[in-house]
């Protein structure tokens, strides 16, 4: 049991903030625990999902790329709540956990990935672990491959989710099993 | 608020008078988040229920991850306040000198 006790499903009333639950339930990320979670301040919640599917599941990087680096970025935060989950969208286009797996490891020897993922997936790896590797040669480089309105895009879904990423990790949660919620 | 609260919010929280102590756990639960996930335990939820409401608690454990999710981000991208600590407008240049590499004290900042 995660250290904040999930509101049933009952105790949300809010027409928006079902939406968005069902709309992470449908996606997979986050699963209805991590919303209701959240519903215990359900102004919050309502941005915080927002958010979260936007930045996820939304805008002109793809969806699958960015997959790999939520999940990736679970890993460097150390919480198997979102590590474990994942998005049934990407799945439908054809990523699989090889693949996942990969974006985690030796991405940079992998010739799979192109050079525009392979920074991509630097970008978020180096962002909490080296940060002081993040500078002007390394945007510029990033240039070469995405539109500076793809840059933050990349730059704010990888901001965000880390951190509700080491949010979830202090909660103690752990993905819902299939059918459950 | 003064920026000495906030020096000593950031710097020695744990033995200031100037903290109650719900803000005491609340400052501690930022830190530890950012530092020392793992000793973030049931116990350590407990302590902060005798001191917060659970819609408080999600609305700070929120607060403290998009804070340390962001401000590492905002931190590559090298910009600085648009404004000196007078109000003026400053260049990004101007702005770099003034509050320098890495997050500072503003006490004894012009005002």
């Amino acid at each position: 049991m995660p250290h904040i006790e999930p509101l049933t499903a009952d105790e949300i009333r809010d027409p928006e903030l079902q939406d968005l639950i069902r709309r992470g339930e449908a996606l997979g990320v986050p699963d209805a625990l991590f919303s209701r979670i959240l519903a215990r301040a359900p102004t919050l919640a309502k941005a915080v999902l927002h958010a979260m599917l936007h930045s996820h599941a939304e805008g002109n990087v793809d969806h699958r790329l960015k997959e790999i680096i939520r999940v990736q970025l679970a890993r460097t935060a150390g919480d198997p709540y979102f590590g474990g989950l994942r998005s049934a969208r990407a799945l439908q286009a054809g990523l699989d956990e090889s693949r996942i797996a990969a974006g985690s490891a030796r991405f940079e020897d992998d010739p799979s990935f192109t050079a525009a993922e392979k920074w991509a997936l630097r970008y978020a790896r180096e962002m909490y672990l080296n940060p002081e590797r993040i500078d002007a040669a390394f945007y510029a480089e990033g240039k070469r491959h995405y539109t500076e309105a793809q840059i933050m895009e990349l730059g704010a879904f990888i901001a965000f989710h880390y951190g509700m990423q080491a949010f979830a990790r202090t909660l103690g949660a752990r993905p819902l099993a299939k059918g459950v919620g | 608020m003064t920026e000495g609260d906030i020096d000593e919010g950031v710097a020695d929280y744990a033995k200031s008078p100037r903290f109650s102590e719900a803000e005491k756990i609340a400052l501690r639960y930022s830190e530890l988040m950012a530092l020392n996930p793992d000793r973030i335990d049931a116990a350590f939820y407990d302590e902060l229920r005798r001191h917060y409401a659970e819609e408080e608690i999600v609305e700070l454990g929120a607060f403290i991850g998009f804070n340390i999710g962001y401000h590492t981000f905002f931190g590559t991208l090298k910009f600085y306040p648009m404004f000196a600590p007078d109000g003026r407008l400053v260049s990004q240049e101007e702005s770099a000198r003034i509050y320098g590499a890495a997050p500072a004290s503003l006490a004894g900042a012009s005002k």
